[in-house]
């Protein structure tokens, strides 16, 4: 009798559990979808993100940050930056040249910790670095460029409408 | 006559214009006639097979919180069609050592022996490919020649994996064959026929559906007939993490599109079955008589809801063991089975003499 009665309760008990399980993925089928459409949709990246190295430039300055100090080239571990520098006229040293191997690049980073002149940075929103072929992973300081937006020179996109900032 | 009747006489007379253009004898002879309904009702289930295989990847989609196909066609409509014609240009690679003939045979069992079943399927009122006293039983009879095609496609590929997907198949659907009959004897003790179409009737006519007083037997015939079309959680005669892929191994291109278009009938012949036999078939639901529509609309969104239900059970269960799996079928469907046929017919007794 208590075998027969185990029987029953055991069959409701995983029928119970069975429409719990069912109820649950019945819920996820309405919920709403988490999926990013890559190349229409792109997620901001977080701010610390790494990607492809970029050179800092000055525009009121007119000239890079950096003072080929050299720190960065022997910082990193993969040989991928050969920088040369130069003294000028007035006395202050000067970046002249600078080539990245960016296909040995391992982005571990510490090229950006040695800099103490605030001249090489990561920005996350260059994420999309592949290319069709080798050669096209040299860089030199022309591609590396890159100005720090400021609030004056990028102001918000609701006011760049009316007036054309440059 | 209802609309879907007056569309096969309108085939009929083009056809007869067509026979007195070329000259030919008035009658047109049934051969052709059956030939030309067999057609039509193959485009038609190709067609609804396709939409279901999109189903299925857009149900699982989203029960994982994706979004699933999307890209060809409006919502990814025309993925399928686009698989299609991939499947069927591909090329037809077969094992050097298999049984040709059996291996040639098969998929054309298996596809075949349920795509019969679609010729009883009630699907509006007096609307049937060939009404058939016996419906029930022929489907049941018909649609078991599946597991024929599935063990030849093991045994001829010459792969220990098809074999063993073969076997479990035989296995499996040979004692899940049981319950799904026994879950059907009730209604047709209550309804005393085994024409599908009077069983429907008898639901419009008695004013409730079969799916109230038979729960047990609904819910028995639901997981009996999942079972039979080898989907999980009973999918063990393919399971992929275990066979590869079971019985189709070996196949590829047009036979193994054979074998898919086989399964996803399976489960439109299991799920109109049910939907006649306890869900009142063509029958529109009591609160929503008043809508002028054709009771094969009631039908197909009947069938879609029967046939959401058992993808879900896919994307939900876990795939049972061997053992489990006969363990489930014999100690408890059967029982089961046999004990709703022991009530109802206690419940006719006592209905009987109250009259």
């Amino acid at each position: 009798m208590k075998k027969i009665v185990t029987y029953f309760k055991d069959i409701i008990v995983g029928l119970v559990n069975l429409i719990l399980g069912m109820s649950v993925t019945i819920k996820y089928f309405f919920k709403k979808t988490n999926t990013q459409q890559y190349p229409e949709e792109k997620l901001p990246l977080p701010d610390r993100s790494r990607s492809l190295i970029k050179l800092i430039y000055d525009q009121e300055k007119e000239e890079f940050n950096c003072v080929a100090c050299m720190m960065c080239q022997k910082a990193c571990p993969n040989n991928c930056i050969k920088l040369e520098g130069a003294r000028m006229p007035d006395g202050k040293r000067k970046m002249i040249n600078f080539k990245l191997d960016f296909s040995t690049c391992i982005f571990c980073g510490y090229c950006v910790e040695a800099c103490g002149f605030d001249a090489l940075t990561f920005i996350p929103e260059d994420y999309e670095n592949s290319v069709y072929q080798r050669g096209s992973l040299l860089h030199d300081e022309h591609a590396l460029k890159w100005v720090r937006p400021t609030v004056a020179s990028n102001p918000p996109r609701e006011l760049n409408q009316s007036t054309q900032v440059i | 006559m209802s609309g879907s009747l007056k569309l096969l006489k309108l085939i009929n007379v083009i056809l007869e214009h067509v026979y007195k253009f070329l000259g030919l004898t008035n009658p047109i002879p049934e051969v052709i006639n059956a030939f030309i309904t067999a057609a039509i009702s193959f485009a038609v289930i190709s067609v609804f097979v396709m939409f279901l295989v999109w189903m299925e990847r857009k149900v699982s989609a989203h029960m994982q919180s994706r979004i699933g196909p999307n890209r060809v066609g409006p919502f990814g409509l025309l993925q399928t069609l686009a698989d299609a014609i991939k499947l069927t240009t591909k090329e037809n690679m077969e094992p050097q050592k298999r049984d040709k003939i059996p291996y040639f045979i098969a998929p054309i069992i298996a596809f075949v022996a349920t795509f019969m079943g679609v010729v009883v399927i009630p699907l509006d009122k007096g609307v049937t490919i060939q009404n058939l006293n016996i419906g029930v039983l022929y489907i049941i009879a018909i649609t078991s020649f599946t597991v024929i095609g599935i063990l030849t496609a093991g045994w001829s590929s010459n792969n220990k994996f098809s074999l063993i997907g073969g076997f479990r198949s035989a296995a499996q659907i040979i004692s899940y064959e049981i319950p799904l009959v026994l879950s059907l004897v009730p209604v047709i003790m209550i309804t005393g026929t085994l024409d599908l179409q009077k069983i429907v009737e008898y639901q419009a006519h008695a004013g409730y559906w079969f799916v109230g007083p038979q729960i047990i037997g609904f819910l028995v015939f639901l997981t009996a007939s999942t079972a039979e079309s080898n989907r999980a959680p009973f999918d063990i005669p393919e399971a992929e993490s275990e066979l590869t892929g079971g019985f189709h191994t070996e196949y590829s291109g047009i036979k193994f599109a054979m074998f898919f278009l086989g399964e996803y009938i399976s489960i439109i012949i299991g799920s109109s079955v049910a939907v006649s036999v306890f869900l009142g078939g063509w029958i529109a639901p009591a609160f929503m008589n008043f809508l002028p529509v054709p009771g094969f609309f009631w039908f197909v969104i009947k069938v879609l809801l029967v046939i959401y239900l058992i993808m879900a059970f896919r994307w939900t269960f876990p795939r049972l063991r061997v053992d489990q799996l006969m363990d489930f079928g014999w100690k408890i469907l059967i029982p089961i089975a046999i004990l709703n046929i022991f009530l109802t017919g206690l419940w006719i007794l006592w209905f009987s003499k109250g009259v």
